[in-house]
């Protein structure tokens, strides 16, 4: 990793230079919230977005993809390969980007999937600084921070953008499209500043030391049921969360029912069918037992296998639970033993 | 052998089978796998004696259409139920409470006694009969009738849906209307259509019926905190779901 310094208002060349050679996708307006779309004019980048409506899984594991089309007479498989363009998502936060490599534990771990990866293989991605929002709690789980999992990350310092390069490719890139300068001690103070104000702007400080601990004791807590009672099954929180992975896979016929595609969905544990197998048997039939299950997933199960929990505190499911249903208040509820 | 399909309507607007119509790019091909042997809004020839598939769309609103609904489940091994007067007696329906005399006397005055003879209260086709396969919605979803039709001919699993509709419509990166204060049905509204309206930027009506997973009691709780009542809620639901007993408190 080296740095650089770039002014704020370079930002338009760097863009129109780099979509001559990507697709580039980027935080853009839709109405008063922020989606992740093709960026055709560099005016369209919102780099000031405070977050997306849908994370940036999106792009790498969409929410229907086409995973084959076959033909139904002799079970022959006709189409199955995966293209990817090179693309470029410019304008990540460090939750969103943590959030993508807590998705390649599963996607390219054990069982690689060919569709995540070449999507993701083909994907460059810069990163840029944020301010956290009432609703962030990223970090609770340290990653309001990033290290690795970009080419380029930009950090707002004032008029400029303090350019953490991490790859060689993003490198070369910035020095082809865009004037950057060398590190001052100035800039250097200004990161470290910023770094400090960030740090100290979240809204709480949540404490999470003892929680795989307090999980393991309150399996049959009161709490499960509260929240059971509470919650919805729209299955919102999965959608939108940057790191729910599940998936449902269908047949569909064409017309003519001589062909057909296979494609894949996204899957939520909050569904009544998700945990229901051959025979109408349902290991989670209740509501409680889902909200649960969803916890435990994340904050426990996950963590035993990977030593991370799977989620970033981008704070998205809490936004778009109708119920309000928040991990942050789980966190909380858990740790004072007491209602939600 | 094709399947022999017909296609008939009960009381509605017969929207659902001009629905079908709209199926332009791959209705053709759907024809070439079955033996569509009768089609109500579509031919002037008469229902056979024999088919397999029957598809129904509309309301019960008569003794002849309950007499057509024992009929048709003697001769069909498959009933498919479609659109929303069929599957949960849709806009039909909202006759079902109150004085029905009173309600044909109001839309027919003087002459209400001679339109639909043998009239009894409104319901869906499933409280005559076994229906198999089911496309809720107003009108129907042709996609989702393609795939549930294409089911039915396999002899596959029925599959509705039985979780609200937030789910899809996050998917689609809406901004939701609750956070506008604005009433969305979408809620407890059974989901499949792909949040079609609110997609094109208008509140759910719930015309594809109560989610069977839906949480009413949830619903109204949060619904009350941003100060729309259960009331207006249940209102607003009745449209397309007066006989929804989940409804009925």
């Amino acid at each position: 990793m080296f740095f650089r310094v770039m002014d704020k208002e370079r930002v338009p060349e760097l863009v129109s230079g780099l979509s001559e050679s990507f697709e580039l996708f980027g935080p853009v307006a839709k109405g008063e919230k922020f989606v992740l779309d093709r960026i055709e004019d560099p005016a369209e980048l919102r780099l000031d977005f405070d977050t997306t409506l849908l994370p940036p899984k999106k792009l790498f594991f969409p929410p229907e993809d086409q995973m084959m089309r076959f033909r139904v007479a002799d079970n022959e498989v006709l189409d199955d390969e995966v293209f990817a363009a090179p693309r470029m998502i410019f304008g990540l936060h460090p939750c969103d980007i943590n959030a993508l490599m807590l998705m390649d534990n599963v996607f390219t771990g054990d069982y690689e999937d060919p569709y995540y990866t070449a999507r993701r293989a083909s994907t460059m991605i810069v990163g840029v600084s944020c301010v956290p929002t009432e609703s962030c709690f990223c970090n609770a789980w340290g990653t309001d921070e990033v290290h690795w999992g970009f080419d380029v990350f930009l950090t707002d310092i004032g008029d400029r953008y303090f350019v953490s390069v991490h790859s060689v490719k993003g490198a070369e890139l910035l020095d082809q499209h865009v004037v950057t300068r060398e590190i001052t001690d100035e800039d250097t103070a200004a990161f470290q500043e910023r770094t400090r104000a960030f740090k100290s702007s979240f809204t709480e400080e949540l404490d999470t030391a003892q929680l795989p601990l307090l999980l393991d004791a309150k399996f049959d807590d009161k709490l499960w049921d509260e929240l059971g009672e509470r919650c919805l099954s729209c299955g919102a929180c999965s959608m939108v969360c940057p790191t729910c992975y599940c998936f449902d896979v269908k047949d569909r016929l064409a017309a003519d029912g001589k062909t057909g595609v296979r494609v894949r969905t996204w899957d939520s544990c909050q569904f009544s069918e998700f945990a229901e197998v051959a025979h109408g048997d349902n290991f989670r039939a209740s509501r409680a037992s889902r909200v649960k299950y969803r916890y435990y997933h994340k904050q426990w199960g996950y963590l035993s296998k990977f030593e991370r929990v799977l989620c970033v505190g981008c704070g998205r499911c809490a936004k778009a639970c109708l119920a309000g249903i928040s991990p942050r208040e789980v966190v909380k509820a858990l740790e004072k033993g007491g209602e939600c | 052998m094709a399947a022999r399909v017909v296609v008939i309507g009960l009381a509605s607007d017969f929207g659902c089978q001009v629905q079908m119509t709209n199926i332009e790019d791959d209705l053709l091909d759907v024809l070439g796998t079955i033996d569509l042997v009768y089609w109500q809004l579509a031919a002037s020839g008469h229902m056979p004696e024999e088919y397999d598939v029957a598809i129904v769309e509309g309301a019960v609103t008569t003794d002849a259409h309950v007499e057509t609904l024992k009929r048709v489940r003697e001769t069909a091994s498959v009933v498919i139920a479609l659109g929303a007067c069929a599957a949960t007696g849709g806009i039909p329906a909202l006759g079902a409470t109150g004085d029905l005399e009173a309600h044909y006397g109001c839309v027919y005055g003087q002459d209400a006694a001679q339109v639909a003879c043998g009239r009894i209260t409104p319901m869906a086709i499933d409280s005559v009969i076994g229906v198999d396969y089911v496309v809720p919605g107003c009108p129907i979803d042709t996609e989702e009738f393609l795939v549930v039709l294409s089911r039915a001919l396999l002899g596959l699993k029925s599959r509705v849906p039985a979780e609200p509709m937030c789910a899809i419509c996050k998917t689609k990166e809406n901004v939701c209307f609750f956070e506008r204060g604005e009433l969305c049905l979408g809620v407890i509204t059974r989901t499949g259509c792909g949040a079609r309206c609110i997609t094109l930027g208008r509140p759910c009506t719930g015309c594809r019926g109560v989610a069977p997973e839906a949480n009413l009691d949830s619903a109204i709780a949060l619904l009350a905190e941003k100060g729309i009542t259960a009331e207006r809620l249940f209102e607003r639901a009745r449209l397309y779901n007066t006989l929804e007993e989940a409804l009925d408190r």
